[in-house]
C-alpha cells in the first residue's frame, strides 16, 4: 500500500518485482540511460563489447536458474551454448555454401536456438534425477568433453577446428540489424544496433526469468535446492521440475551461445571447453547466486575485466605480451579469475549481489544492526 | 435523521462510502479488506442470526476474544438489534468466565476458539442463561458433540438466509433504540473484589465518538486514518479508538495478530493514531535502547548525539509549546539522520498522535518518545466516564499532568482531594449492583472517581488512587505509583510494587523484564536457567540496586526506597496476581510474598 510497503492487501503486492514506486522508477530510469549510451559516443570497441556483456549476462542468467536457483550444479554449460551457437548459424546460414545452411530468419534461428538446447538440456536431466552435487558435475563435465569432441570433428556443421564458419544472419523480417540504417529518421550503425537489440532481448529474459523465479515454479526449484527429500514430502513433483530447470537453463544458454556468435563474429569450435563453463559459473558466484540482478552484475565483471586489465597492463608491472612482462594479460586474467572465485566463496558467498544486500541492510537496520 | 446509537453511525459511512475500507485481517500474511459496506451487512446478518437465537431487546450477548472482525461486528449488531453486549478477556480463566457470564445472564457466547470454548464448557452447568457458544476458530471444537455448541459461518448462513428474507428487520429495531437505554457492559478488572458491570448507555458512546473525532482527529486530520486494534476491545481505551473512534473518523481498523506480533504489525500498518497504555511504551523503549547496545560504535554514536539533540528540542517544546526555529532545524537534522529511521522501526512513521492512558506514565518516558518526534500525550479517563476525562493536547502539553478537561467535562477536587467529574459520558450505574453505583455517582451526577489529584494550574495531576496512597508511620503521604513508575522506566525492571503503609520505611517488591536481564546477562557471561534463577543472581540484584539508587535520587528522603527484593516468578493474569489489564493486585501481592516484606523490616 503507498506509504505502508509493508502492508500487503494480496499476494500479487507481496511478489511484486518493484514494491515501491521509487524502485520502479529508479529502474526504468536506468533503462532509459542503457538506452541512450551507445548514442553518446561510446567506441564501437565498447559498443560490442557491452553488447558481449548482455549476451553472457543472459548466459549466466541461465546457470543462474539451474544452479542458483534450483540447485543442480552444471559444469556442462558451455555444451548448451555450444548447440545453440550452432543451431542459430546452421538456420541462418547461406544455404549454398560448404557448411550447413538454411538461410532462415532470426525470427526462427534465434528461438530455435534455445528450443534446441533445451532439448538437449531435457536429454541430460534425467541424470539430475539419480545424481546429486559432485557426481552431477562430473557427469556434466563429461559433456562437455563430448560437446567438445563433435564440435571439432562435425565440419559440416561446424567448419571444423581453425576454419570455422560464418556466423548467423541478425536479420528480423528483413531489416539488418548487421548494417547500418536509420530507425525513425535516426542514423544508427551497426554496432549501435547490436548493443540495443542485445539489450532488449536481456531486459526481456531478464523479466522472463525473474518472473519464473517468484512463480510457483521458482518456489520448486528453491525448495528442491534447500533440501530435495523435503520438497518432495511436500508435493514438489522432483522429476518434472528438474527437467524444467534443465530446459529452461539450457534455452538461455542455447540463446546466448547464437547470439555470441552473431555479435563477436567469429567462433572457434574448441572453445566450447571447459575454460567456458567455468567462466559462467564464475559470473553466477561472482554475481551472487540465485539471484537474476547478480547474474548481470556478475556477467558485466567477468566480461569487461579482461578489457580494462588489457588497457591498464601497460601500466601494471610484470604483465604484458611477449617480453615485456612475466604474466601475458591472458594468463593474468585466468589466474586472477581463480583467485576471485575462491575469495567469494569463501568470504562472500553471495556474490557481488550478497555484498549489496550487505550494505542495504546496513543502512535498511538503521539505526540498529539488526 | 439524529444518529441515536453507534450502528447508526456505521450505517451512514456504508451508504456514504460503501467501498472505503473499513477493517483488515490478516490471513497467511495477506491482509484482507472489509469494506464499511461490507462491514453493515456483516452487521446486520449477526444481528439478523442473534435474533433467531432468541436474542431479545435488553438480553445480553457476551464476546470472548482476541480483537478480530468477529468482535466488532457482534457487538455492533447486539447493540443494532437493541441487545447489549459483554467483552471477556481472552486471559480470564474459567472461575472468572463462569462470574462474568452468571452476572451478565448472557443468553448468547461468542467464544474465540478451543482454549474460550472449553473454559465456556467447563461452567456452563451452572450458567441457566446461556443457551448458544458460538466458535470463531473451528481448528480442535470440529468434533466436539455439545448441541449448544455452533459455528460462527454456521451462525452467519444462517443469519444471510434470514437477512434476504426480511432485509429492514435490523435497521428498523436500530431506529427504535431508545439512546438512554444501555448498549454495552464494560466489566471493570477491580484490582480489589468482584468485577463490577458499567453500564454505558447509547447516548454515552455517542458523546464519547463526537469527542473523539475531534480530539484525535480534529487536530490532525488524515484523508484515510489508519489503526492498528490490539487493545483489548473489552476495555474501554480499545473500545474508544478501534470502535468508537474509527467509526467516528472513518479509519480503517487492522487487526494484529497478537500481542506477540505486535512490533511486526506496527511496522506493517503504521497507524496514524495510536493509544497504548505505559507498559508499551515502556517496552518499546528498552527495545530501542537494548538494540542499540548492539549496533556498531559508529550507530551508537550517530544514536547518542541525535538523542541528545531530541531532549533538548523537546525540552524547548515542554517549555514554550512550540520548538521554535532553532529546534525545527535540529529536528529537521534528526530527522534525516536518526528519527525518521527510528519512528518507522517502531511502527510510529505515520503516527499523527499517540495517546497514553489507562495507567499514569513516568514523564521521562513522554519525553524519549517527544524526543524523538512520536507526539505522546497523556490522557486519563475511566470505564465509568466512557473512556474519556483529560487529555494534554497539542501545544499546551504539561509533563506529568494528565491535561486539561475536555470540552463539555466539568471537574473538581472533592474535600479530600478525590477528583470528581460530570459530563454526557458518565456511566449509568453498575449492572445489578444499586449501592456500588449509589456510593459512586452522588445526587448531583458527580462521579467520584477514586483518584486523588491536584490542579496544576489548567491541567490536572494524578497523585494516585485514593486507596492506594502510603501513609508512613512517619505521617508522611506518599504516592507509590509515581516511585512505581520512575522504577519501571528501567529497560530491566517490569513489575515494581512500592510498600510502606503505616510502616518506618518505604521498600519495594521488583520483577525484572527477563527478556532485557536475560540480555544484559548473556553480555556479562552470567549463566542463568529460569526466571527465578536470573533474578536470584546477585550481579542482577546489584543491577536492580543502581536502577533503584537512581530512582532515589529524585525523591525526598522519607521517599526513597530502602531496601527492596526481587520477585521469584513472573507474575500472571491466570495466577490472579495481576488484573485481566496487567495491573498488579496489591492486597494479592501482599499475602503472597510476606515473607519477603517481613524480612525487609525485620
Amino acid at each position: 500500500m503507498r506509504g505502508r510497503p509493508n502492508l500487503y492487501t494480496s499476494y500479487e503486492a507481496d511478489g511484486a518485482i518493484f514494491p515501491t514506486a521509487t524502485q520502479k522508477v529508479t529502474f526504468w530510469l536506468g533503462v532509459a540511460g542503457m538506452v541512450a549510451l551507445p548514442f553518446l559516443g561510446l567506441s564501437r570497441v565498447w559498443l560490442i563489447l557491452l553488447a558481449t556483456t548482455f549476451v553472457a549476462a543472459i548466459g549466466a542468467i541461465g546457470l543462474n536458474l539451474v544452479t542458483g536457483y534450483a540447485g543442480q550444479i552444471s559444469l556442462g554449460h558451455a555444451f548448451f551454448l555450444g548447440v545453440g551457437c550452432y543451431t542459430g548459424a546452421a538456420l541462418s546460414g547461406d544455404p549454398g555454401g560448404s557448411v550447413i545452411g538454411m538461410g532462415l530468419d532470426m525470427l526462427i534461428w534465434l528461438p530455435a536456438a534455445g528450443l534446441v538446447a533445451a532439448l538437449a538440456g531435457v536429454i541430460v536431466a534425467p541424470v539430475a534425477l539419480r545424481l546429486k552435487g559432485l557426481y552431477l558435475a562430473l557427469v556434466t563435465l563429461g559433456l562437455v568433453f563430448l560437446g567438445e569432441h563433435i564440435f571439432r570433428n562435425w565440419e559440416s556443421l561446424t567448419g571444423g577446428g581453425g576454419v570455422g564458419r560464418k556466423p548467423p544472419v541478425l536479420s528480423l523480417l528483413g531489416w539488418r540489424f548487421d548494417q547500418p540504417g536509420a530507425i525513425a529518421g535516426i542514423e544508427v550503425s551497426k554496432e549501435q544496433q547490436i548493443y540495443l537489440l542485445t539489450f532488449i532481448l536481456l531486459l526481456i529474459l531478464g523479466f522472463a526469468a525473474k518472473n519464473l523465479a517468484r512463480s510457483k515454479v521458482g518456489r520448486a526449484f528453491a525448495a528442491i535446492r534447500d533440501r530435495d527429500i523435503a520438497a518432495d514430502v511436500m508435493g514438489v513433483n522432483l522429476t518434472w521440475y528438474k527437467v524444467v530447470a534443465f530446459a529452461v537453463s539450457s534455452f538461455y544458454a542455447g540463446v546466448a551461445g547464437s547470439l555470441y556468435f552473431a555479435t563477436t563474429g567469429f567462433v572457434e569450435p574448441a572453445s566450447f571447453n571447459l575454460l567456458l563453463s567455468i567462466l559462467f559459473i564464475a559470473m553466477v558466484v561472482i554475481g551472487g547466486a540465485s539471484s537474476i540482478a547478480g547474474s548481470i552484475m556478475g556477467a558485466a565483471f567477468v566480461t569487461l575485466l579482461p578489457q580494462i586489465i588489457d588497457s591498464t597492463s601497460d601500466f601494471l608491472p610484470l604483465i604484458g605480451d611477449g617480453s615485456a612482462g612475466v604474466l601475458s594479460p591472458a594468463q593474468f586474467e585466468r589466474i586472477l579469475f581463480g583467485l576471485l572465485i575462491v575469495i567469494f566463496l569463501i568470504f562472500e558467498p553471495l556474490g557481488l549481489y550478497g555484498i549489496w544486500i550487505r550494505v542495504r541492510n546496513y543502512w535498511k537496520a538503521w539505526p540498529f544492526s539488526y | 435523521m439524529k444518529t441515536t446509537s453507534i450502528p447508526a453511525l456505521l450505517r451512514s459511512i456504508a451508504s456514504d462510502e460503501p467501498g472505503r475500507v473499513a477493517l483488515r485481517e490478516k490471513e497467511f500474511g495477506i491482509w484482507q479488506e472489509t469494506t464499511y459496506a461490507g462491514y453493515w451487512e456483516l452487521v446486520q446478518v449477526a444481528g439478523m442470526a442473534l435474533r433467531a437465537l432468541g436474542v431479545e431487546p435488553g438480553d445480553r450477548v457476551a464476546i470472548h476474544s482476541e480483537n478480530r472482525l468477529a468482535w466488532v461486528v457482534t457487538d455492533l449488531a447486539a447493540q443494532a438489534i437493541q441487545g447489549v453486549s459483554v467483552g471477556l478477556y481472552p486471559t480470564n480463566p474459567a472461575p472468572e468466565v463462569e462470574y462474568l457470564l452468571g452476572h451478565s445472564e448472557a443468553k448468547v457466547l461468542i467464544a474465540e476458539d478451543q482454549e474460550q470454548v472449553d473454559k465456556a464448557l467447563e461452567v456452563k452447568d451452572r450458567l441457566p442463561n446461556l443457551e448458544r457458544i458460538i466458535y470463531v476458530e473451528p481448528r480442535g471444537v470440529r468434533t466436539y458433540q455439545d448441541p449448544i455448541l455452533m459455528s460462527w459461518d454456521d451462525f452467519l448462513a444462517e443469519g444471510k438466509r434470514l437477512y434476504e428474507a426480511e432485509p429492514d428487520t435490523v435497521t428498523r429495531l436500530m431506529e427504535g433504540i431508545d439512546p438512554e437505554s444501555t448498549a454495552t457492559i464494560v466489566y471493570t478488572s477491580g484490582t480489589t473484589g468482584p468485577p463490577k458491570g458499567a453500564m454505558l448507555s447509547h447516548n454515552n458512546l455517542l458523546w464519547t465518538a463526537d469527542q473523539a473525532r475531534q480530539i484525535i482527529a480534529g487536530n490532525n486530520p488524515v484523508a484515510r486514518p489508519e489503526l492498528l486494534s490490539y487493545l483489548p476491545l473489552c476495555h474501554v481505551f480499545g473500545r474508544l479508538y478501534d470502535i468508537l473512534g474509527a467509526l467516528a473518523f472513518r479509519a480503517t481498523v487492522n487487526f494484529a495478530e497478537s500481542i506477540d506480533t505486535l512490533v511486526a504489525d506496527l511496522q506493517e500498518v503504521q497507524p496514524t493514531y495510536f493509544p497504548a497504555p505505559p507498559r508499551i511504551w515502556e517496552k518499546m523503549k528498552a527495545s530501542v535502547e537494548i538494540r542499540m547496545a548492539d549496533a556498531t560504535r559508529f550507530k551508537k554514536l550517530v544514536y547518542g548525539l541525535f538523542m541528545k539533540v531530541g531532549h533538548w528540542q523537546a525540552d524547548r517544546v515542554i517549555k514554550r509549546g512550540s520548538r521554535g526555529i532553532a529546534g525545527s532545524v535540529a529536528y529537521a537534522v534528526g530527522w534525516i539522520f536518526l528519527y525518521r529511521a527510528l519512528k518507522k522501526k517502531l511502527g510510529m512513521g505515520l503516527c499523527k498522535q499517540a495517546v497514553s492512558g489507562a495507567a499514569p506514565i513516568a514523564p521521562e518516558l513522554l519525553r524519549f518518545f517527544m524526543a524523538i518526534g512520536v507526539p505522546v500525550y497523556e490522557g486519563w479517563g475511566m470505564t465509568e466516564t466512557s473512556a474519556l476525562g483529560t487529555v494534554n493536547m497539542p501545544g499546551d502539553v504539561k509533563l506529568g499532568t494528565i491535561g486539561p478537561p475536555l470540552e463539555g467535562v466539568e471537574m473538581k477536587l472533592g474535600d479530600d482531594g478525590e477528583i470528581l467529574v460530570r459530563h454526557p459520558g458518565v456511566f449509568k450505574g453498575y449492572f445489578k449492583n444499586p449501592e456500588a453505583t449509589a456510593s459512586t455517582i452522588d445526587a448531583d451526577g458527580w462521579l467520584h472517581t477514586g483518584d486523588v489529584g491536584e490542579w496544576v494550574g489548567k491541567h490536572m495531576r494524578i497523585i494516585d488512587r485514593k486507596k492506594d496512597i502510603i501513609i508512613t508511620a512517619g505521617g508522611k503521604n506518599i504516592s507509590p505509583s509515581e516511585i512505581e513508575n520512575k522504577l519501571k522506566v528501567s529497560p530491566f525492571v517490569k513489575e515494581a510494587m512500592v510498600i510502606g503503609d503505616r510502616r518506618k520505611f518505604v521498600t519495594a517488591l521488583i520483577g525484572i523484564e527477563f527478556d532485557t536481564v536475560a540480555n544484559w546477562a548473556q553480555r556479562k557471561n552470567i549463566t542463568f536457567t529460569t526466571y527465578r534463577d536470573l533474578s536470584e543472581k546477585p550481579e542482577v540484584v546489584d543491577l536492580i540496586k543502581r536502577e533503584v539508587d537512581r530512582v532515589n535520587e529524585d525523591f525526598a528522603r522519607v521517599e526513597q526506597i530502602k531496601k527492596f527484593r526481587l520477585l521469584p516468578k513472573e507474575l500472571d493474569h491466570e495466577q490472579g496476581e495481576l488484573t485481566a489489564t496487567q495491573k498488579v493486585k496489591r492486597r494479592v501481592l501482599e499475602d503472597m510474598f510476606a515473607d519477603l516484606i517481613e524480612e525487609m523490616y525485620r
